[in-house]
């Protein structure tokens, strides 16, 4: 593991500087490394704490938005319409920026807002279910409502948020030029270490006695309440830090990526995130990271090969995993081990009587 | 009338002289009346109008046309208001379209013809006379052969299309169609024409239908509010107010404002309480159209939601396909409509299908009755297929079915966008479910008023398979208890397999249903899934009754927020707002299914 984040932190860059991994492969894999981030942090709500959030791409996206937001105001004079306003504003008919988004001129309060609007956001949303006991299907139903509530909110002009086309046409990030192939090399090995960060984080984090207690309420929540735990802070604590490391992804993936729309977060993209993590082997930690990449590398794959095939792909390989594949990629060893322990077992008494041969059978259902 | 003609220098009268040069082709004794109505209209105008009226439209418009001055011209075709039958309308209208055209006579004149036909190779079509419709003929003879880019049509200016108005206007006033003619009635209240009274009086003398009689008197009282007397003026406005005239709202205020600038005490108090009486009847209809479209929102969501009612509320899977499933019902309508008509032409994964029509005439009308049926039936076959070969090894981890059926979901829209394409497919209403139904200025459409009366159907109807049919007392039991249903020799298997079809045949339905109302495309089940989960959360999971009232209020929510608001995207998000501290208020929904279980 401690090679996979050297080569990831450390290697790659530097191929990338002498010239053997293009700067589009590079900032592909920053792509793919923020929705690795995404991933963990679903996985900790899931996998750890059997909580299913279908809300996760709202808070990447928010953190995406307040990024965006800071560097729209940095293009300055430099969009088409020349103005200090950020192009949608002045398409919309405004003549001076609104009060709202005056303070993101500032760099570190953009970066603080990152971390403060999702985890708030969290933190009312959490209050509010944890504290009613809305768990299990129904909660994963209400923070999907809630996305589509939001993105349907996000999709219109009057909120200032750039309507449909989002934020796009970047220029600098703290006086870097963010067309330069060096900035956007910072950019991945940012990635790349928060990423290594929350890995070890969560490490940490579930091994302590909380990630126990973690783990007792994904298992049986009645139990720990009736042991004396006040489950729904638990809960809440995990919901908020978990929306914030997404927001952290997302304010990391909005300038490698140069675009923020509100079609980031829609119900599908949480979805879509789930499906990462359950194919990746959920309950693990590299897990959500390994089914982040190899799905959407897949994805970039398939959607320029067989651009029809893709949804079909998608959705069929969701349902083969969940259906025969319960712990993922990352549970494949065990899997086959316990078929070969199986057949090695039924194989020994039937070798003494006749020459059955069973058929091997693909998983526990 | 002669006096221009003498100014032009000619000796005869023009219209007596067409009249001479087309009896020069004709027989003697009618050549002869033709002359004597010449003659008679020498006499001036007015007088001739008796006269005028039984001679036929054609005639009379033929002659309008090749009057030689646009006054005179005009002058004819207002003397056309005498008698003002659909004939002369027609006519009328085919002068203004330029389909009337002038041909030369072969004697210095020019005759009136429409040509009919098709074209021949040179470009002509044979022209009829406007007077009475015989060929015209060259001067050899035969009959005339006129390409009419070649000719010149009949001219009109503005003033004269605006006599023409007069007399189709007055000629719809006495239209036998009662539509068409409440809205000739509503329509000559523009302009405050005080000319137009007489007619209207005279047409109130002789209606008979009470709404036309209404807009009689609508359309009498707005004329009047230009009267000169206050007290004329006062009583319509009061006539106005007691009629809740919505047309006459912005003349009232402009009578209102005019009052209050000259002092006119008595026209204003009358004008400011009928304005207060039509404000009032106003928020009436705005209130009443709300609650409408309210309850056949509801209506629709709650035929969205009750196959998931059963499905999630009973069986407790959490289907993500449903809304694919309702898709699946709107493309079976889609297909039976085409089955009805004249086929379909399908080309998925680059084979080409070709289903064969029936080519009903009346299909367009009637192959919905069919589409109702075979929507349930498809939906509960697909229903099956799922639950067969996915669901029913899901049934223990409902989070994972959620998951699993997601991923179905994407594979089923995509496959309608390989099937059916990726654009909306056209669904057309069958007759008897368009148009609407308009009660105390309020319109009830009838695709709606359908949806609503369906809905209570399907309510009915799953009422009735639950509770009063052995598979519906198989299915409860299934649902409380698994494992003792099973111990008492029931096969739950069997069971789960037909609630899940049953449900997901409901949810066929609804897609038969939304085909009528909105556009039918690959991602239709994705505009109500969230909607339709949060209805049956709110309702309470389990509960039909819930479902029911949980639907219709939050139908109601939606348009009651969207009419206040102006907007219909921050009214959903208000409800879903309102949904998500609802469920903190009640968390288990407005009806919870006792348990002793904890989880």
């Amino acid at each position: 593991m401690i090679a996979a984040a050297l080569f990831l932190v450390v290697v790659m860059p530097a191929m990338n500087a002498g010239g053997w991994v293009s700067d589009f492969t590079l900032n592909v894999w920053g792509k793919y490394l923020c929705y690795g981030i995404m991933a963990v942090a679903i996985d900790l709500l899931w996998g750890y704490t059997g909580l299913l959030c279908l809300g996760q791409a709202l808070f990447f996206s928010l953190g995406g938005y307040m990024m965006g937001m800071h560097l729209m105001l940095m293009i300055g004079k430099l969009g088409a319409y020349k103005s200090d306003l950020p192009d949608f504003m002045v398409f919309l008919g405004h003549s001076q920026v609104p009060a709202f988004w005056k303070p993101f001129y500032s760099f570190p309060f953009a970066m603080a807002m990152v971390l403060i609007v999702p985890g708030l956001l969290a933190l009312i949303f959490g209050y509010l279910a944890f504290r009613s006991r809305i768990k299990g299907v129904y909660f994963s139903i209400l923070t999907q409502a809630l996305t589509y509530g939001a993105a349907l909110l996000f999709f219109r002009n009057d909120l200032l948020m750039g309507g449909n086309n989002g934020f796009t046409d970047f220029r600098t990030l703290v006086g870097a030029n963010l067309r330069e192939p060096s900035t956007q090399r910072v950019l991945y090995i940012l990635t790349a270490v928060l990423l290594v960060a929350v890995v070890a984080g969560c490490r940490w984090l579930t091994r302590s006695r909380f990630g126990l207690i973690q783990r007792a309420i994904r298992d049986s929540e009645n139990r720990v309440l009736f042991s004396g735990y006040a489950t729904a802070n638990f809960k809440l604590f995990i919901f908020v830090v978990c929306a914030m490391i997404a927001a952290s992804a997302g304010a990391l993936y909005v300038p490698q990526v140069g675009i923020i729309n509100p079609s980031e977060m829609t119900p599908d993209k949480s979805l879509e995130a789930v499906v990462w993590v359950a194919l990746g082997g959920r309950g693990t930690l590299v897990g959500p990271v390994i089914g982040a990449v190899s799905v959407n590398s897949l994805k970039s794959w398939a959607t320029r090969a067989y651009p029809d095939m893709w949804l079909i792909i998608l959705g069929g390989a969701f349902v083969l995993v969940v259906m025969f594949m319960p712990k993922g990629i990352v549970g494949i060893p065990g899997q086959i081990s316990s078929i070969y322990q199986w057949a090695r077992r039924r194989w020994k008494p039937a070798s003494a009587t006749t020459d059955a041969v069973a058929p091997p059978q693909a998983a526990d259902p | 009338m002669c006096i221009h003609g003498l100014k032009r220098g000619a000796f005869i009268n023009p219209m007596a002289r067409r009249v001479l040069n087309r009896g020069l082709r004709m027989s003697l004794p009618r050549s002869m009346v033709l002359i004597g109505i010449a003659l008679i209209a020498w006499i001036p105008l007015r007088s001739a109008n008796a006269a005028e009226t039984s001679r036929s439209a054609r005639e009379r418009i033929a002659e309008a046309v090749t009057a030689e001055t646009p006054d005179k011209q005009r002058e004819l075709v207002l003397a056309l208001k005498s008698d003002p039958t659909p004939d002369v309308v027609s006519w009328l209208e085919k002068w203004k379209e330029g389909a009337i055209y002038l041909v030369d006579d072969g004697n210095g004149g020019v005759v009136p013809v429409v040509l009919t036909g098709k074209q021949g190779a040179d470009g002509g079509s044979s022209a009829l006379r406007l007077s009475d419709g015989a060929p015209a003929l060259s001067a050899d003879g035969k009959p005339l052969l006129v390409n009419p880019d070649e000719v010149e049509a009949a001219e009109t200016d503005s003033k004269l299309r605006k006599a023409m108005k007069e007399v189709t206007d007055l000629a719809a006033l006495a239209d036998p169609d009662i539509t068409r003619r409440i809205r000739a009635i509503k329509d000559s209240a523009i302009g405050q024409n005080p000319e137009k009274l007489p007619a209207l009086e005279a047409l109130k003398s002789k209606e008979k239908d009470r709404d036309a009689l209404r807009a009689l008197d609508e359309s009498i009282a707005i004329i009047r509010l230009k009267s000169a007397s206050p007290d004329e003026r006062a009583d319509a406005c009061k006539t106005l107010g007691e009629l809740d005239s919505l047309a006459a709202k912005d003349t009232l205020k402009n009578v209102l404002a005019d009052a209050e600038k000259s002092g006119d005490s008595v026209t204003a108090k009358a004008a400011r309480q009928a304005i207060a009486a039509i404000d009032a009847h106003v928020a009436m209809i705005n209130a009443a159209g709300t609650a409408f479209r309210g309850l056949s929102l509801g209506s629709v969501l709650l035929v969205v939601a009750i196959g998931l009612a059963i499905t999630f509320g009973l069986m407790g899977i959490i289907n993500m396909a449903h809304g694919e499933l309702i898709a699946v019902g709107a493309y079976t309508t889609y297909v039976m409509q085409n089955v009805f008509a004249s086929g379909l032409n399908l080309s998925p994964f680059g084979q080409s299908i070709s289903i064969p029509g029936m080519n009903i005439a009346s299909g367009g009308d009637w192959y919905f009755v069919a589409a109702l049926p075979a929507s349930f039936l498809v939906a509960a076959l697909v229903g099956l297929v799922l639950e067969r070969g996915v669901i029913r090894f899901l049934y223990r981890r409902p989070l994972e079915s959620l998951l699993a059926t997601w991923g179905i979901s994407l594979v089923m829209q995509q496959l309608f966008r390989m099937i059916f394409g990726s654009n909306n497919v056209q669904v057309s209403s069958p007759a008897w479910l368009s148009g609407n139904w308009t009660v105390n200025d309020v319109d009830f459409g009838w695709n709606r008023v359908f949806v609503i009366g369906f809905a209570v159907l399907i309510i009915a109807a799953t009422w009735l398979v639950l509770n009063k049919t052995p598979l519906g007392l198989l299915i409860r039991s299934v649902m409380q208890n698994r494992n003792m249903a099973a111990c008492m020799g029931i096969r739950t298997e069997r069971v789960n397999m037909l609630t899940f079809g049953f449900g997901c045949g409901l949810a066929g339905l609804a897609g038969a249903f939304l085909s009528q109302i909105g556009n039918v495309g690959p991602s239709l089940g994705q505009d109500y899934i969230v909607n339709s989960f949060m209805t049956v959360v709110v309702g309470g999971v389990g509960n039909i009754l819930g479902t029911v009232i949980s639907a219709l209020g939050v139908g109601m929510a939606d348009q009651v927020l969207q009419q206040y608001l102006g907007n219909p995207v921050t009214g959903k998000i208000l409800v879903l707002g309102a949904i998500i501290l609802f469920l903190q208020w009640r968390p288990a929904g407005l009806f919870v299914t006792s348990s002793r279980s904890l989880d």
